[in-house]
C-alpha cells in the first residue's frame, strides 16, 4: 500500500481547509473595464419574461436580427420577477459583465438611475431619430429623472376593476363599475347578498402583494396622496380618510386581504377585485361565468405601473448605441402590438392603437379595450412608494396593520416620519 | 437482550388510552407532512379550472397528463434535468471527497496548527453565503465563468458543515481501534479506507444525504450565475412555468415540482437502507 509521508498529508490538510475556505472568497477589483468588456456586436437583454412572454420575446429578436444582420441578440433568464432581476443586475454591477439592455420595474429603476448606474437615454433616442413623442406621455414620463428619461416603457400595466357580471345582475345593479367608492360602499350590500355567506364582496391583494399599488386609487380618489413631490402626505386627511374606508370596508366584513385574489375571483369567490391588466388573459381563461371590466372608482386616478427597459451606464458609447437600437425596435408600435396581445399588457404607443391588427383585436376583446380607453385617465404614482427606496414594501406594511384594526391617523403618521427619514439619509444628498 | 425484552413487555402493557394517544399523534404528525404532497400530485394531475375552486376537490375529476407534457414542451425541462445532475453530482462528490479528507487530517492526524485550521473552518461555517454572493459574482465574472458549470460549481464547493460533522464523529470513534490499526501497521490512507470510515457510515450516509437535498435545491447562486438553459439547474428552469406578473396556471408548476422531486426521493429511499444498515453493524460491534 503505498505510504503516504506526514508532509504528504500536511499539504492534504491544507487543500482541504483552503477548499472550505472557497466559500468566502475576497472581491475582485472592480471598474476596471469590467463594464466595457463584452463583444459590442452582441446585445445582452436581461428580462425576466414579463408575462410569460419569453417565446414572444425571442420572436421579436428574430425580426431585429433580420433587419440588423450584423447584431445579435441574446436573451437572459434574469430571474422570476422584476426583483430578481434587479439582484442579478447589482450583482452585475459590482464588477461583472453587464448587460446591454436591462429590465426595470416601476421601483427598481429609480435607485440605479439615482447612483448613476443607468445611462439617460434622451442624447441616444436623438441621435437614433426616435421620436419619442409617440409614447404614450403618462408612460414615458414615468421614467423621469434630473430632466433626463432612463428606461422606455416595455411591459406597462395599470389596475382594473374586474366584476362578475352574473352577481353583478343578481345583486340588480348596472352593468358598469362603481363610479367612485362611496358608490361601492352603497352596492357592498347588495353585493353580499349576491355572494353568498363565506365569500367576499370585494378582494384585494395583501400589504406584501402590492395592496400599497392599488390603494393609492382609493387615497386619490378621497383627495389625499402618499407625498407630494418628496414630501410624505400620508397624515393628510384626505390620506387617512381613505385609510379608514378601507378599515371600515374590512370591518363589516366587505373586504377579505389574500396574496392571490384574481384566484379567488376567478372561482367565484369573490363578486370583484382590483388587480393588474396582465391577469387579464389567465382570469378570462380560469373563470367559467362572464367577466366585465371597468375603469377603477373615481376620475383620472388611476395608478400606472408595470416595467420598462433600460441601458447601464458603464457599457462603452458603441454599445449603448447599439442597445438603444433594439430597446426601440422592442418598444416600436409593431411589437408593441405583438408583444401586448401575447401578454395582456398596454401598448406603449399612441400610434400602436391604430395598426389594423390592434383595430380588430380590441373589437373582438371589449375587456382589453378598458384597459387602453383608462389610459388617458392614468396618473404617475407618488415619490413615496416608487422611489423611495423600500416604499412599496413599507407602505404595504402599514396597510396591513390598518387593515387589522389599528389606528389610522397612527399608522399613517408613522409612515410619514419612516418616510422622511429614508429620504433624508439616503436620497437628499444625491439629488 | 434483556433490555429489549422489558421494553417489549412494557408495550404489551400499556393502557390502550394511551396506545390510541401515541397513533393519533402519528396521524396527525403523517398528515402534517402528507397533505401537501399529496396536494402537489393531485393538482399537478388536475385540469386549469379545476384548480381553485369550492370546495376543494381531493380527486382530479377528470385526470389528466397534459401538465406532464406542458412541462416538457413550455421549457427545456430535460436540459434543466441535465445540468441539476450534473450540478449536484460533480458538487457533492467534491464535497464528501473535501469533508471527509479534510475532517480525517483535522481529526486523527497530529500536526503544528491543527487547532486554528479548525478554528478558521469553523468561522467560515458562520458566515452565511447570502453575504459573500456580491464578492464572489465579481471575482467569478471576472475570470468570465459567468454561464459556465464550474463558475457554479467550484464557488459552492467549500465544506465547512462536512468537515465539522466528520471530524467529530471521527473524534467518537474508540481510540483502542484505531490504535491497533497503527500498530498492525495500517498507514494513514489504509487507515481511513479499512477502519475509519467503515465505522462512521451512518454518518457519512447522512451527510451525503444533506449535501446531495441542498445542493439539488440550490437557488440563488445558480441563478446570479446561469443565463440560460445551458448551465441553469432546475429550481431556476421551473421559475420560467410561473406568470411573473399575472395569474399562474399551477398545474405544470406542480408537474415540474413532481418531476424534481423523483431523483431526491429515489436516492432517499436507497440510502435510507444504507443508513439501517450501517446502524445495526455498529449495534453489533460495541
Amino acid at each position: 500500500m503505498n505510504q503516504l509521508t506526514r508532509r504528504g498529508f500536511l499539504g492534504l490538510a491544507g487543500t482541504a481547509g483552503a477548499a472550505g475556505l472557497t466559500a468566502c472568497a475576497g472581491t475582485g477589483s472592480p471598474g476596471t473595464g469590467g463594464g466595457g468588456s463584452g463583444s459590442s456586436n452582441t446585445i445582452e437583454f436581461w428580462s425576466n419574461h414579463p408575462g410569460n412572454s419569453k417565446t414572444v420575446e425571442q420572436q421579436i429578436i428574430t425580426a431585429f436580427q433580420k433587419e440588423n444582420p450584423d447584431l445579435t441578440v441574446k436573451l437572459v433568464d434574469a430571474g422570476k420577477n422584476y426583483e430578481e432581476v434587479a439582484q442579478k443586475f447589482n450583482a452585475a454591477l459590482a464588477g461583472g459583465q453587464q448587460p446591454d439592455v436591462i429590465v426595470v420595474s416601476d421601483v427598481t429603476w429609480f435607485n440605479f438611475a439615482l447612483n448613476k448606474q443607468l445611462t439617460p437615454l434622451d442624447e441616444l433616442l436623438a441621435s437614433a431619430g426616435v421620436d419619442t413623442g409617440d409614447y404614450v406621455d403618462a408612460l414615458y414620463n414615468d421614467y423621469t429623472f434630473d430632466d433626463g428619461h432612463f428606461a422606455l416603457p416595455y411591459s406597462r400595466s395599470t389596475p382594473l376593476f374586474y366584476y362578475n357580471k352574473d352577481l353583478w345582475q343578481k345583486a340588480g345593479l348596472e352593468d358598469r363599475g362603481p363610479k367612485d367608492w362611496d358608490e361601492f360602499k352603497e352596492w357592498s350590500e347588495a353585493l353580499k347578498g349576491a355572494v353568498g355567506s363565506d365569500r367576499f364582496a370585494l378582494e384585494l391583494a395583501d400589504g406584501s402583494n402590492y395592496l400599497d399599488w392599488y390603494f393609492q386609487n382609493m387615497a386619490w380618489g378621497y383627495g389625499g396622496a402618499y407625498s407630494q413631490e418628496w414630501t410624505p402626505t400620508f397624515s393628510d386627511p384626505g390620506t387617512v380618510k381613505a385609510g379608514r374606508f378601507l378599515q371600515d370596508l374590512a370591518k363589516s366584513g366587505v373586504v377579505k386581504f389574500n396574496a392571490t385574489p384574481e384566484a379567488d375571483f376567478s372561482a367565484g369567490l369573490a363578486a370583484c377585485i382590483l388587480q393588474s391588466t396582465g391577469s387579464l388573459g389567465g382570469i378570462s381563461k380560469d373563470a367559467t361565468f362572464e367577466v366585465g371590466t371597468a375603469f377603477l372608482p373615481g376620475t383620472d386616478n388611476c395608478p400606472t405601473g408595470g416595467a420598462g427597459v433600460a441601458v447601464p451606464a458603464s457599457i462603452s458609447d458603441e454599445r449603448k448605441a447599439n442597445a438603444v437600437k433594439f430597446a426601440e425596435f422592442l418598444t416600436n408600435a409593431q411589437n408593441t402590438v405583438t408583444f401586448t396581445q401575447a401578454t395582456g399588457y398596454m401598448p406603449v404607443r399612441k400610434s400602436a392603437v391604430e395598426l389594423p391588427e390592434e383595430v380588430s383585436y380590441l373589437e373582438e376583446n371589449p375587456n382589453a379595450k378598458t384597459a387602453i380607453d383608462q389610459l388617458p385617465h392614468t396618473r404617475s404614482q407618488d415619490n413615496a412608494r416608487v422611489l423611495l427606496p423600500g416604499g412599496g414594501a413599507r407602505i404595504g406594511k402599514a396597510l396591513d396593520q390598518v387593515a387589522q384594526g389599528q389606528d389610522v391617523a397612527a399608522v399613517f403618521a408613522a409612515l410619514d416620519a419612516e418616510s422622511q427619514q429614508v429620504f433624508d439619509n439616503q436620497i437628499k444628498s444625491k439629488l | 437482550m434483556s433490555a429489549r425484552a422489558h421494553g417489549a413487555e412494557a408495550i404489551s402493557h400499556r393502557s390502550p388510552l394511551k396506545t390510541v394517544a401515541g397513533y393519533t399523534g402519528m396521524v396527525l404528525v403523517l398528515l402534517v407532512i402528507a397533505v401537501p404532497l399529496f396536494w402537489i400530485v393531485i393538482t399537478s394531475l388536475k385540469e386549469r379550472q379545476d384548480i381553485y375552486v369550492r370546495p376543494a376537490q381531493w380527486f382530479p375529476q377528470p385526470a389528466t397528463t397534459a401538465n406532464y407534457s406542458d412541462v416538457t414542451t413550455r421549457i427545456p425541462f430535460l436540459d434543466y434535468m441535465r445540468n441539476s445532475i450534473v450540478i449536484t453530482g460533480v458538487l457533492s462528490m467534491s464535497k464528501i471527497v473535501l469533508g471527509v479528507l479534510s475532517a480525517y487530517a483535522l481529526s486523527l492526524l497530529r500536526f503544528p496548527g491543527r487547532g486554528i485550521v479548525f478554528l478558521v473552518v469553523i468561522a467560515a461555517l458562520m458566515v452565511p453565503n447570502q453575504i459573500t454572493v456580491i464578492s464572489n459574482y465579481a471575482l467569478v465574472a471576472q475570470l468570465g465563468w459567468r454561464n459556465t458549470f464550474q463558475g457554479i460549481i467550484i464557488p459552492l464547493a467549500g465544506v465547512a458543515f462536512g468537515t465539522f460533522l466528520m471530524r467529530n464523529q471521527f473524534l467518537n470513534l474508540p481510540t483502542e481501534i484505531i490504535e491497533a490499526a497503527r500498530l498492525d501497521g495500517a498507514g494513514p490512507l489504509k487507515l481511513l479506507w479499512r477502519v475509519v470510515l467503515p465505522m462512521s457510515w451512518p454518518t457519512l450516509v447522512a451527510f451525503s444525504l444533506i449535501t446531495v437535498v441542498n445542493e439539488w435545491n440550490e437557488y440563488l447562486w445558480p441563478f446570479l450565475m446561469s443565463d440560460d438553459e445551458r448551465t441553469a439547474p432546475l429550481p431556476v428552469g421551473l421559475t420560467l412555468l410561473q406568470n411573473n406578473d399575472g395569474v399562474t396556471n399551477w398545474g405544470p408548476v406542480m408537474a415540474g415540482t413532481v418531476l424534481a422531486m423523483l431523483p431526491v426521493l429515489v436516492l432517499f429511499l436507497v440510502l435510507q437502507r444504507q443508513m439501517i444498515k450501517g446502524l445495526t453493524a455498529g449495534a453489533v460491534k460495541s
